[in-house]
Formats: structure tokens, sequence, C-alpha cells
């Protein structure tokens, strides 16, 4: 291998994508040759130092803007598809003698026939599914960032899925008993309320709630939670209720909390 | 799934699909817009135009193209359209593209001036900041993008063999501005 064919597979080398073949001679024109072995090595210390430059990071509202954007593309979309485009048939005087015309025969068919409810067009169907799957991909991702304030907003977000919606309760659950904000936690406890309404996951969203409050050490998300479950005259709560109550160690507020519940309960 | 079949769907009517590959590009292109010398907030507006545009054009993505590269193809297109807007008047081409980079990089000391592992980080940020808009534009696409030699040539319309011959060039230029200024610091 010559300089020049050593110089035209430096790029390769330094981006890691030498072949094998090609790396083998390449070794060996550099351990014969000074000039080639110290150019590879000054240039690769200064490739990888690339990697320690600092890296720019977007601000949340980037993240907002675009499912905004998304959200009103589609709408668009759907209102695009709804609207007739103009032509002479719509146009006013068309129009009225073509529903006479139709007045007519629709009055002539309609003794003969009879419909059904319209029903809505696969499209609009389609459509919805695809903003209840846009609207869980914004809450799943939003409770995996890493910002508090980011993942606040995932609850948020949470309110507009359906409350069916298995992997978004999870998440939220997951929130409720690990996520080190307490604020998130605070808030995904509310955001659970629609799911205890939802037959398709009412049972597990209640059984979530009564597993949440031993894993909880901050009074208000413990307050908040025993609020929650006294709503639900949640039974199977009771006992670690009582297990509050009879708690020396545990917050005053959250005992007499703990008391009130059970009171309701009964 | 990967990126062309996501699109895809795009391209096929599924729009909400496209928050897929936001997720999964956000970043890479605001970095690159800030690579390219733009500022955050100008930055942030380019990447939503990109997507904006990928939503227009959905149905001229062929899925047997690479997605990256068609999706730089538009990166391009929205930087070079944004300076073209603030200079109504001037032809402009890629080479003004990152001019606005001095504007962006700030004269306070960052926090990577206080590391050293070798190299001079802050150095190496101002050689960086120096090179030929053409000459980052290669280096940002291959070593931060993290882009495939036959991808950026897609992008930039030529041959493997001429990305290849442009970022070895575009290193060794940068290397040569590092030891300058590295001079300077010294005397």
């Amino acid at each position: 291998m010559t300089c020049e064919e050593a110089k035209n597979r430096m790029t390769d080398y330094w981006s890691r994508t030498l072949g094998e073949a090609d790396k083998q001679e390449f070794s060996a024109h550099l351990a014969a040759c000074e000039a080639c072995r110290s150019e590879v090595s000054r240039v690769d210390a200064l490739w990888r130092s690339l990697d320690l430059l600092p890296v720019e990071e977007p601000s949340g509202q980037m993240r907002e803007r675009f499912y905004e954007m998304l959200g009103a593309y589609r709408q668009g979309l759907a209102s695009a598809e709804t609207q007739p485009v103009k032509r002479w048939w719509t146009m006013p005087a068309w129009q009225m003698a073509a529903a006479g015309a139709l007045l007519a025969v629709g009055l002539g068919v309609g003794y003969g026939v009879r419909g059904g409810g319209a029903q809505p067009p696969g499209e609009v169907s389609q459509l919805r599914e695809e903003v209840a799957s846009m609207r869980q991909l914004v809450a799943l991702s939003l409770l995996q960032q890493q910002s508090a304030s980011e993942r606040l907003r995932g609850v948020s977000w949470s309110y507009q899925v359906e409350p069916s919606d298995k992997e978004v309760l999870n998440a939220l659950v997951t929130a409720v008993n690990h996520d080190p904000n307490v604020n998130v936690r605070l808030a995904a406890v509310d955001a659970l309320r629609p799911f205890t309404g939802s037959p398709a996951t009412h049972v597990t969203a209640r059984n979530a709630v009564v597993q949440a409050l031993p894993k909880q050490t901050t009074p208000i998300v413990q307050v908040a939670l025993i609020d929650f479950l006294a709503e639900l005259k949640e039974k199977n709560a009771a006992p670690e209720l009582r297990r509050l109550v009879s708690d020396p160690d545990i917050d005053s507020g959250v005992r007499k909390r703990a008391e009130w519940a059970l009171e309701r309960m009964q | 799934m990967t990126d062309s079949a996501v699109m895809a769907e795009v391209g096929a009517g599924q729009v909400a699909r496209l928050a897929v590959l936001f997720e999964r590009y956000h970043r890479s292109l605001f970095r690159y817009f800030i690579s390219m010398g733009g500022r955050r907030e100008q930055a942030e507006d380019l990447v939503q135009e990109v997507f904006f545009r990928m939503l227009r054009y959905r149905t001229s993505y062929d899925p047997a193209q690479s997605f990256t590269a068609w999706m730089y193809q538009i990166a391009r297109n929205a930087g070079v359209d944004q300076v073209r807007k603030r200079r109504a008047t001037e032809v402009v081409d890629i080479d003004t593209f990152g001019e606005r980079r001095a504007e962006f990089v700030s004269s306070a000391p960052g926090p990577e001036e206080s590391v050293s592992r070798g190299q001079d980080l802050a150095l190496l940020r101002r050689a960086m900041d120096q090179l030929p808009d053409d000459k980052r534009e290669i280096l940002v696409l291959s070593r931060f993008q993290g882009m495939k030699h036959e991808d950026i040539a897609e992008v930039l319309g030529c041959e493997v063999g001429t990305v290849k011959v442009r970022v070895y060039r575009a290193i060794r230029a940068l290397e040569q501005i590092y030891f300058t200024l590295e001079k300077e610091k010294v005397s």
C-alpha cells in the first residue's frame, strides 16, 4: 500500500468503518511508514475528542410545538376531507334545481326502502384511532423524560387518552410508586381517577392505588392516596389504613386522615 | 420498526406516526442546526420546519431511499431557505448557511473549558467555529450525526469516494486551525 492509498483509507479508519482486509493492509503500511503512523495517531486523537464537545439540548417547548403542529395539520386534513371541493354542481342555482329533483326521487324511493342509520365512515374511525395513538405516544414519551416538569406534562396528557389505555395506566402507576419528584407523584395519583371508572381498567387501577399506599413515605402523597381510597370506598385498603392508625412513628396528619377514611368506609 | 417503514406509514396517510420519527430525530436535527451556526430559537424553528416539510412532502418519500439522507436533504434546504428569507436580495447557498455562527457562539467560557483531557476543548470549539461551512457540515454529518458515507453522499449529491476525501480534508483543516489557535494561546 502506498501513502496515497493509505490516505484514502484514513477516513474509514477514523470512522471505524474500515473492512477487515483493508485494516490488515493499512496496519501493515502504518507499521512501515512513520509519517502516516504519526498522522493517523494525531488526527485520531482529535477525531475522538470531538465527542467531548458539549451537546446542546432543545427546550421542552419544541416538543409541545411539534405536537400542536401535528394536531393542527391532522385537523386540517380531516376538515379538507369533509368539505366538498367547489364545483359547478355546488353553485346555489344548480343546488336548488337538484334539490327539487332529488326530493321528488327521495320521496318516491323513501316509501319503498327502509334504510339503517348513517354509519361513520371508515376514515373517521381510523382517524380517531390515530389520534388516540398519538396522544398515548405523547403521554408515554413525556412520562419518561428526565425533567420533572416534562413528566408533569406527561401526566396532564394522560387525561387525553382513553381511560381504557393500559399502557398509560401502567406508566402512571410507575410514576406514583417510583417517581423521585413529589409533585409528579401527586399529579399521577389524581390522574389515576379516570381509570378507576373504566370497565377495562378499574380493577387494575383500584388495586394499584391500594398497593401504592404502603410504598409511600411522603405525608402529602399518603394523604392524597388515602383520600382517593376513601372516595372509592375501597375495603381492601382497610388493613393498611389500620396499620397507619396504629403506627406511632407515622405523621399525625396521615394518622388522622387514615382514621377518617376508615370511618367513611364503614 | 425501521425509520423507512414508519415514514412509509406517514406517506400512506397515518400522519400521527410522524411522532415516532420526531422522538427519534429531533435532538439530532437540533444539534445539526446549532452546529451550522444557528441560535437556539432559530434551530428549534428549523427543526419544526423540517417536520412540517416531511408532512407536506410525505408522499414523495421512497421507502427504498435512506430516511436519514432524505431528512437531511430537507434540513439543508430548510436552512438555506431561512437564510434566503433573511437576505432576499442575495444569492444564498450552503456556504453562507452557517455564517451566523459567530453570533451564536458565546464569548463566555463554557463548562468544558475547565476540563482537560488531552485536547483543549475550548480551543477545539473555536477551531470548529472557524472551519469553513462546507467542511464543518461534512464533519457534523459524519462525526456528530453518525451518518454513513453512503447517506452523506446522497445528501450532498456526490460520490462516496468524494465524501471520504472531503471528510479527510475537513479533519485536517480542523487540525491546522486547532494548532494555529494553540500556538497563539502559548505566545
